[in-house]
């Protein structure tokens, strides 16, 4: 977890556990916060939490730096800052557990996990075959790479809300 | 070993883009069909696409004049008995292809290579038309639309498939430019199967019909994920009936396995005619 603070703002970047989010989030009860939640929902936060002003999901971001960000109200301070840090925040109104990118690649990943789980193919003939078959601009294992615990943080997560065994993680991805 | 003489069966889209790369690669090609009129439409379409290829500069005339002399049509009759390799590329109907595959065989040289392009079927039950010596060299070759364009070909082994030969084919592949994927033979082979949750999960995070939610789902799928189209708008553009029928047949290849489940959503628009935009009318308005 990396901090950004300015005038009455303060800004969470990285991974971080749901406690200690909530941890700060009470430590800073005077503050208007802004936190990196790509793996949870930001409407369990918004909740239990008035201070906290917005979220967006950097952990998935490439080199394009492109962030869903979601704000309570649109703060444009908040904005210049991440654009500041290189980031171009993309605004969205929806707020979903994971965000709308990163809910549904660790989904194209979990599932490109199951193949490999059963021998379908390998790493590389997966991703070969996403982004030549249908045009994805990058294969699954290629997301995934050095992601793999954001992937199972947000699967488990995903499940936990809905109960939905849709987002059981593939056995690779737990190990 | 190098694949020159190449016969297609089905002059259908897929067909006639398989078709038309082989002989691109400067293959010979008989493609056959059992109407002659879809043949000569094939071959038209195929014409006309090389002679936009040469307007854009893309291919000269001399190559060209040497790709349609390595073109023919046919009916099945008349098709050589010596061909490397054979591309079923014709309706996606179990009973009709085991009983074309108990032809081809028939009809072809013992080392003639015989391939099927479908999406739905295992390579193993159609190969149960087969003769025990042509089993091994039995392959699923799954080729993406336009066949001309996209690089994908899942090369699909079976039990029975001998693995030298898949490699072989992967690599002759490999070699025109194509990007091979080897794949065991398995519910919706690689793509058809991992792509699911592009569709499934912006339905499941849009909840309901809502189009100006959908819009934003595809706006961020492009804009952050930076996928070409999103996925409202390329459900629309392949038919949601065509879609969702897909998806019901990986879904139920899996045992009805919850990750592949249909979204309640595809089903209510393909009972409401709301194909996408063949129909004029799918998750947007086409009017």
């Amino acid at each position: 977890m990396t901090n950004v603070s300015f005038e009455n703002i303060l800004i969470s970047f990285g991974f971080a556990s749901k406690e200690d989010l909530k941890k700060l989030l009470r430590e800073n009860a005077d503050k208007e916060v802004y936190l990196d939640l790509t793996c949870y929902d930001p409407a369990e936060f918004y909740l239990a939490a008035p201070n906290l002003k917005g979220a967006f999901s950097a952990l998935f971001s490439d080199e394009s730096k492109k962030i869903e960000v979601h704000m309570r109200e649109r703060n444009e301070k908040f904005l210049e800052k991440l654009r500041e840090l290189g980031f171009f925040p993309v605004e969205t109104s929806i707020v979903s557990c994971g965000f709308i990118f990163p809910r549904t690649i660790v989904q194209v990943i979990n599932e490109a996990y199951y193949a490999l789980e059963e021998n379908v193919a390998s790493k590389s003939d997966i991703d070969r075959a996403m982004k030549y078959g249908v045009n994805y601009p990058k294969g699954p294992f290629e997301w995934a790479q050095d992601k793999e615990l954001y992937v199972l943080t947000l699967l488990n997560e995903l499940f936990t809300k809905t109960q939905d065994q849709r987002y059981r993680p593939s056995k690779l991805l737990t190990v | 070993m190098h694949y020159q003489k190449i016969v297609v069966i089905g002059a259908g889209t897929m067909g006639s883009g398989i078709a038309q790369w082989f002989a691109q690669q400067l293959c010979s090609v008989e493609l056959v069909d059992n109407s002659e009129e879809q043949l000569q439409k094939a071959l038209k379409g195929i014409y006309d696409s090389w002679d936009k290829l040469v307007q854009k500069q893309k291919l000269n005339v001399t190559e060209v004049e040497k790709m349609k002399g390595l073109l023919s049509v046919k009916g099945l009759g008349k098709v050589a008995r010596d061909a490397d390799l054979v591309i079923e590329a014709i309706i996606e109907n179990l009973e009709v292809k085991k009983s074309l595959f108990q032809k081809l065989d028939q009809h072809f040289a013992p080392h003639t290579i015989i391939s099927s392009n479908t999406s739905s079927f295992p390579i193993s039950l159609m190969s149960e038309a087969l003769s025990p010596a042509r089993k091994p060299r039995f392959v699923g070759l799954h080729f993406f639309n336009p066949a001309t364009i996209m690089k994908l070909v899942e090369v699909i082994k079976s039990e029975t498939t001998d693995e030298l030969l898949a490699r072989d084919l992967y690599d002759w592949f490999e070699s025109k430019n194509k990007k091979p994927a080897l794949c065991k033979d398995s519910p919706g082979f690689i793509v058809n199967r991992v792509a699911r949750n592009f569709y499934g999960e912006p339905l499941r995070i849009a909840e309901d019909d809502n189009e100006e939610k959908m819009k934003e789902i595809d706006r961020i799928l492009k804009e952050v994920g930076g996928f070409k189209m999103g996925p409202f708008e390329l459900m629309d553009l392949i038919g949601i009936d065509v879609n969702y029928s897909v998806t019901c047949s990986v879904w139920e290849a899996y045992g009805k396995e919850p990750r592949f489940a249909p979204h309640a959503l595809q089903k209510q628009m393909v009972e409401e005619k709301r194909f996408g935009r063949k129909s004029k009318r799918g998750f947007y308005k086409y009017d």
